[in-house]
């Protein structure tokens, strides 16, 4: 028997994996259903799936870029207080003296513009094979949400470096809600925190970008794939002409 | 044995009948063999495509470092002043039409119309052949936008005039 | 109206219930956003004498962010904060008038509108000379006068 077989059949192998080594299709089925993420994948997929003339795997490439933004925007929290008097000096302490900082922090950024761009381009890939259609029209729906999710989590990150950069390009995309009809005003008071942008805008922006933004695009993400999941065996209309879009 | 009770055929329990389509609907269900397992066709693939996302990534963050400013002055606003690049198009617009069109109207229609559009495109075509309206004003679209944005980020200098990138640099990521 | 029986009184309760509840939430959670800052950077700023306002060119007074101009034997308070969307005017000399760097609005040095996508002209602080000295309210903004018309 196989070391990994042996781990698996042991008593506490067995309570903790609850499926067999994925040897048999059976096998393989069964282990989604025992994974918690691979629960989130189908058991089979139609051909064009695995294609990457289909797919161009960019939903993927998103999700992994909101992976590594996840864990380098961690290690960048135990180094980054978010106030006017520090921010500042302790991106310049990232930089200068946290061993990988720079590299942390460059990869942050690049990821960030990254997955704006995966995102959008997903969007367009996603909408030229008409993926968008019924029954499916409800998940693009969720997907703008993601897309608007995902801008809003970097327009409040571009804050948090406070050089001059983030500061005049908060002050006026923060000036644009002062716009809108009736509420602009309370909205933008409701962003800044104060009357121009300050301390206090500095420490909303960095709530939204570390807890309430991230929480929200896990909680609509997981949905997203979720339904794509259940929709994936569809055969839609004509889905030949689809691959060649 | 006959069974008395109707409910069992055979050996199962009938728990009802319903009228209409079977639960997949219209729908082709696919053949077993235009499938694949997920397990490891799809698993492999999507692991090869996030090890080269990583590895881009990586790269790009060994060779290029994040841009940092001056600390922030509310008393000096650089000149020009750059919106992060997804938003450039915003802002070029913002310099042509009144805040209330390019900050607000803008914005919300296209965010409601991206929304709208599965209900609005009822064509349940996918052949690229029958669905050119939706195909061509998407691309127009995005055209427009990808233009604007790069109008925005790199043509744009001092006082928001116009510039060539290759003379003078302006953009900021 | 149809008569309410216990089930359908109950089951339309415990919806209210919550529909107040959510929106006890709303209210709770704006009230605790709400910034409760008076408006302005310092309320009331002094500044310098009126002789000492020049009658070309502008004083920047950098605690009340914004400029002193005299018009006309007239001192003018005007908030640096451009009326499009927030950047800072500077006074451009060269050309006599302010010019902002984010969209490219220009404005006279009387504050009014010349071009540019700012829906109006410079705003502008109340002033009040106080023991010989200028005194700028920074409390309130005076909207500034729109396109095509000029302060009064
Ligand atoms: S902020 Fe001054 S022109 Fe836009």
């Amino acid at each position: 028997m196989k070391t990994s077989e042996r781990i698996r059949k042991s008593t506490i192998g067995s309570s903790f994996f609850r499926s067999p080594d994925r040897v048999t299709e059976r096998d393989r089925a069964a282990g989604h259903w025992s994974n918690f993420l691979l629960h989130l994948y189908p058991v089979r997929v139609r051909k064009v799936e695995i294609t990457f003339k289909y797919t161009a795997f960019l939903g993927v490439a998103s999700v992994v870029l909101f992976g590594i933004l996840t864990v380098t925007g961690i290690f960048l929290m135990f180094f980054y207080v978010p106030s006017p008097t520090y921010a500042y000096g302790d991106i310049q302490t990232i930089q200068n003296e946290v061993a990988f900082g720079q590299f942390l922090r460059n990869m942050h950024r690049w990821a960030a513009h990254l997955m704006v761009l995966a995102v959008a381009a997903h969007l367009a890939r996603v909408f030229y094979r008409g993926a968008y259609k019924p029954p499916k029209e409800f998940n693009w729906v969720i997907g703008v949400v993601l897309l608007v999710l995902t801008l809003l989590l970097s327009f409040t990150g571009y804050l948090l470096p406070w050089d001059q950069l983030a500061y005049w390009a908060v002050t006026v995309g923060t000036a644009m809600a002062a716009y809108v009809p009736i509420v602009g005003d309370l909205v933008q008071e409701l962003m800044l925190g104060g009357p121009t942008v300050g301390s206090a805008t500095l420490l909303r922006f960095y709530v939204l970008h570390v807890a309430v933004l991230p929480v929200a695009l896990v909680g609509v993400l997981t949905v997203h794939i979720w339904r794509w999941r259940k929709d994936s065996m569809l055969t839609m209309d004509s889905d030949q002409g689809a691959t060649d879009a | 044995m006959l069974d008395p009770d109707p409910r069992i055929i055979g050996d199962k329990r009938l728990l009802g009948v319903v009228p209409g389509k079977p639960p997949i609907g219209d729908r082709k269900q696919p053949a077993e063999e235009d499938t694949v397992m997920v397990w490891p066709n799809l698993l492999v693939r999507h692991a090869v495509a996030a090890l080269v996302v990583i590895v881009i990534v990586v790269l790009i963050a060994m060779f290029f470092d994040a841009p940092l400013r001056e600390i922030a002055n509310p008393t000096i606003t650089p000149n020009p002043e750059k919106a992060p690049w997804y938003f450039a198009a915003l802002q070029e617009l913002l310099a042509l039409f009144h805040p209330l069109v390019a900050g607000v109207l803008v914005p919300g229609a296209i965010i409601m119309g991206l929304v709208a559009l599965p209900y609005i495109d009822r064509n349940p075509s996918l052949d690229p052949r029958k669905r050119q309206i939706a195909r061509t004003a998407f691309t127009v679209f995005m055209v427009l936008w990808i233009a604007l944005t790069l109008i925005g980020f790199m043509f744009r200098g001092e006082n928001w005039s116009w510039v060539w990138p290759w003379e003078e640099w302006h953009g900021e990521l | 109206m149809s008569e309410m029986t216990r089930r359908s009184f109950l089951s339309t309760a415990w919806k209210v219930g919550f529909g107040l509840l959510a929106a006890a939430g709303v209210v709770t959670t704006f009230d605790l956003l709400k910034p409760h800052l008076a408006a302005g950077f310092d309320a009331i700023v002094r500044t310098v004498a009126p002789d000492a306002v020049p009658t070309t060119g502008v004083l920047e007074v950098r605690d009340a962010r914004g400029y002193l101009v005299k018009v006309d034997d007239d001192v003018l308070a005007f908030s640096e904060v451009c009326t499009h969307l927030g950047c800072r005017v500077p006074y451009v000399d060269e050309n006599g008038r302010f010019e902002c760097p984010c969209h490219g609005s220009k404005f006279t040095r009387e504050g009014d509108y010349i071009e540019g996508p700012a829906p109006r002209g410079m705003d502008e602080y109340a002033t009040e000379v106080v023991d010989g000295v200028i005194e700028i309210d920074t409390t309130e903004v005076i909207a500034g006068p729109a396109p095509g018309s000029e302060r009064t």
